[in-house]
């Protein structure tokens, strides 16, 4: 795909997604329209059942929508065939989930290399990009662990170093913090920053904590299944959220 | 790490699982190829016993009043005689036949079983057979002689007659047996016979025809046999009985049967018994099957959310399905080969117990292989091409 600057990363247009049917069918989302730009760090916020994860899905092509458009980059994700959606969910798209989804009898290694081998890279360079991945989260020496010899917080941090190992455009954290403490929380969103400042990786992220939404350049908020609210956050609150500390003091 | 490193990684990853699943292909394999290789282990031991006398005998017998129909001479021997049947068969019959001259023909003797009994001393039994017939029958019957010869006025034993008559005598010959009434010298011993028809003449013992006619005070003998002078002349020599024969008895009241009739009888019966045993094995293949496809059902579900994962992670449908579909054939070909091993083991100790060979048959190891595979393939892989095409988020969301 082109770099083009001038179409937005992400645009959906009347979003709906609506579980099951007849009298029990009700919507996860009813309508959302979302334009998000390359180089963004946007949180997606909400209250439970508001529709967030919901929308992260569709967005990283792990769902269909019921009806309304979704532009990726610029093309018509319900035009593409399944295997070029695979293809972009290995390639452009990084996801990490709610909770936390390394495949068990993998160690931390092959857990990152596991997209790009889907994603066909050669085995130098999946090596390579996999050893640096798990560097840039601080892992690099705990490679070869398996998922159940690792803290939730270091868990989480492999699932950040494959969702970004391959180079994605587009990277969807689902809660990532949600299942970790304070401390580990910050590291994962301050992690967050460095990959938007440093890569320009574009990257929506779902949170409840609404000091950690301040990481964010923009703060998007759901209420059944709509966007209530679409904010910039301005660089005075930025900079404030840069350094807890100095706040919590 | 390609598809066939992730399924062994998962096969090792689940080894209840996938001993469970093996399990049942292994049983599968292993009925199958064991009862099919028994099955023509039994049949060629039979034919190769029928194929020591070169199927060339042939038995002229007295008609069965109410089967037409030839009644194939079934473990037979002498001493399986038709004695409730009128026999109007008679020694001159015999010579008939000899004096034909035919060129098909080699040996031709009368036998006559003998209602008496035999024993070593007057007036007991020993539960042994007599048989009134000439040398001709133990040239037919490929019989050799252990020591002395057959006599007109003597009696010659079978090797297991002797061990009954005389059980610590080493050299029989000279000695007295009766047979009825009258005292017969022995004159000479078989030597064992192996093959599966001419085993009853080890338990008989032979004297002249006239002789046992006599003592029997019998006017007709039982059959008559005739050894063809090879297997391309057992059809030549079968119409020149008929000719003799039909002369001699214009009511036709006689059966000519050739051993190449019965081995054809034995064999069909072997194969219906195979065939038969096959179906089992087939059953059991099935029900081996349906273990397969039941582990892998519960398997796919319970790895709905691996699927997932590995979906959202750039896995393709066809990645998953060749995932899937390489654990299975591992499993299957894993399976396939504990069977075959075991089977082969099976055969082994079951042909040394029963004393013939019961190779494995490459048919039934490709049937029961090719088998396997497509159960372990059907079953493992139409479940996981379900999962392959649902959306990761709904994968995701089984649990
Ligand atoms: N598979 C499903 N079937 C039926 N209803 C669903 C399903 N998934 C989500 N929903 C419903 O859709 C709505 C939105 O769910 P979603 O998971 O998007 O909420 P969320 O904002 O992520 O909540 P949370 O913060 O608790 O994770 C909820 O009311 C939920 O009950
Ligand atoms: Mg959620």
């Amino acid at each position: 795909m082109i770099q083009d600057v001038n179409h937005p990363i992400i645009e959906t247009h009347q979003l709906r997604r609506r579980y099951g049917r007849g009298e029990a069918a009700m919507d996860g989302l009813a309508g959302v329209d979302l334009t998000i730009r390359r180089g963004e760090l946007v949180a997606l916020m909400g209250p439970s059942g508001s529709g967030k994860s919901t929308l992260m899905q569709i967005l990283g092509l792990l769902d269909r929508p019921t009806s309304g458009s979704y532009y990726l980059d610029g093309t018509d994700v319900s035009r593409l065939t399944t295997a070029e959606q695979a293809e972009l969910r290995g390639r452009r798209l990084g996801f990490v989930f709610q909770g936390i989804y390394l495949l068990p009898r993998l160690n931390a290694i092959r857990n990152v290399e596991l997209p790009m081998v889907y994603a066909r890279f050669p085995a130098s360079e999946r090596k390579h990009r996999a050893a640096d991945s798990l560097s840039r989260v601080g892992l690099a020496e705990l490679a070869n662990r398996r998922p159940n010899q690792l803290s939730g917080g270091q868990a989480q941090r492999v699932a950040i170093a494959r969702a970004v190992a391959p180079g994605p455009d587009l990277l969807l954290a689902d809660e990532p913090t949600g299942a970790l403490d304070r401390a580990s929380g910050r590291e994962v969103l301050s992690l967050f920053q460095h990959l938007n400042d440093d890569m320009g990786l574009t990257i929506v992220v779902v949170t409840h904590d609404p000091l950690v939404g301040r990481h964010a350049r923009r703060i998007v908020e759901l209420e059944d299944g709509h966007v209530i609210s679409d904010n910039i956050v301005n660089e005075a609150e930025r900079i404030v959220a840069d350094h807890p500390l100095e706040v919590v003091k | 790490m390609n598809a066939f490193s992730i399924a062994l990684d998962s096969i090792w990853a689940h080894r209840l699982r996938s001993a469970l699943t093996s399990l049942g292909i292994v049983i599968g394999v292993f009925a199958v190829v064991t009862l099919t290789s028994l099955g023509s282990g039994v049949r060629s031991y039979v034919s190769g016993q029928f194929g020591s006398f070169g199927a060339t005998l042939i038995t002229v017998a007295p008609a069965l009043p109410h089967a037409s129909s030839h009644k194939p001479r079934f473990g037979g021997g002498p001493n399986n005689n038709f004695i409730n049947v009128p026999s109007t068969l008679t020694v001159g019959d015999a010579t008939a036949i000899s004096l034909a001259h035919s060129r098909d023909i080699s040996q031709v003797a009368p036998v006559a079983v003998l209602p008496v009994t035999v024993s070593p001393t007057s007036g007991s039994s020993s539960g042994l057979a007599a048989t009134g017939t000439t040398a001709s029958y133990f040239r037919a019957e490929q019989l050799s002689f252990a020591a002395g010869r057959f006599t007109h006025s003597g009696a010659v034993l079978g090797s297991s007659a002797m061990h009954t008559l005389f059980p610590r005598v080493k050299d029989p010959i000279g000695r007295t047996i009766y047979v009825g009434q009258s005292p017969l010298p022995v004159t000479g011993v078989l030597n064992s016979a192996s093959g599966l028809l001419s085993k009853a003449a080890n338990n008989t013992i032979f004297v002249y025809v006239s002789t046992g006619l006599k003592i029997s005070d019998l006017h007709n003998i039982s059959e008559i046999l005739v050894a063809a002078s090879g297997n391309t002349q057992v059809n030549g020599a079968g119409s020149v009985i008929t000719r003799v024969m039909k002369r001699r008895h214009p009511s036709g009241n006689f059966t000519v049967t050739k051993d190449t009739q019965i081995l054809k009888t034995i064999n069909n019966t072997l194969s219906t018994i195979t065939t038969f045993l096959s179906g089992l094995a087939a059953i059991s293949l099935l029900v081996g099957g349906i273990g397969i496809m039941n582990i892998m059902l519960v398997t796919v579900t319970e790895r709905f959310r691996e699927i997932g994962i590995r979906k959202a992670l750039g896995a393709r449908d066809s990645d998953i399905l060749v995932q899937f579909l390489a654990e299975s054939v591992l499993l299957s070909l894993l399976g396939g080969a504990i069977g075959v091993l075991l089977s082969a083991l099976a055969s082994h100790m079951i042909g040394q117990l029963a004393g013939f060979s019961a190779g494995l048959t490459l048919d039934a190891v490709a049937l029961a292989v090719g088998f396997s595979l497509l159960v372990g393939i059907v079953f493992g892989v139409i479940p996981a091409f379900r999962a392959a095409r649902l959306m990761p988020a709904e994968a995701l969301r089984t649990e």
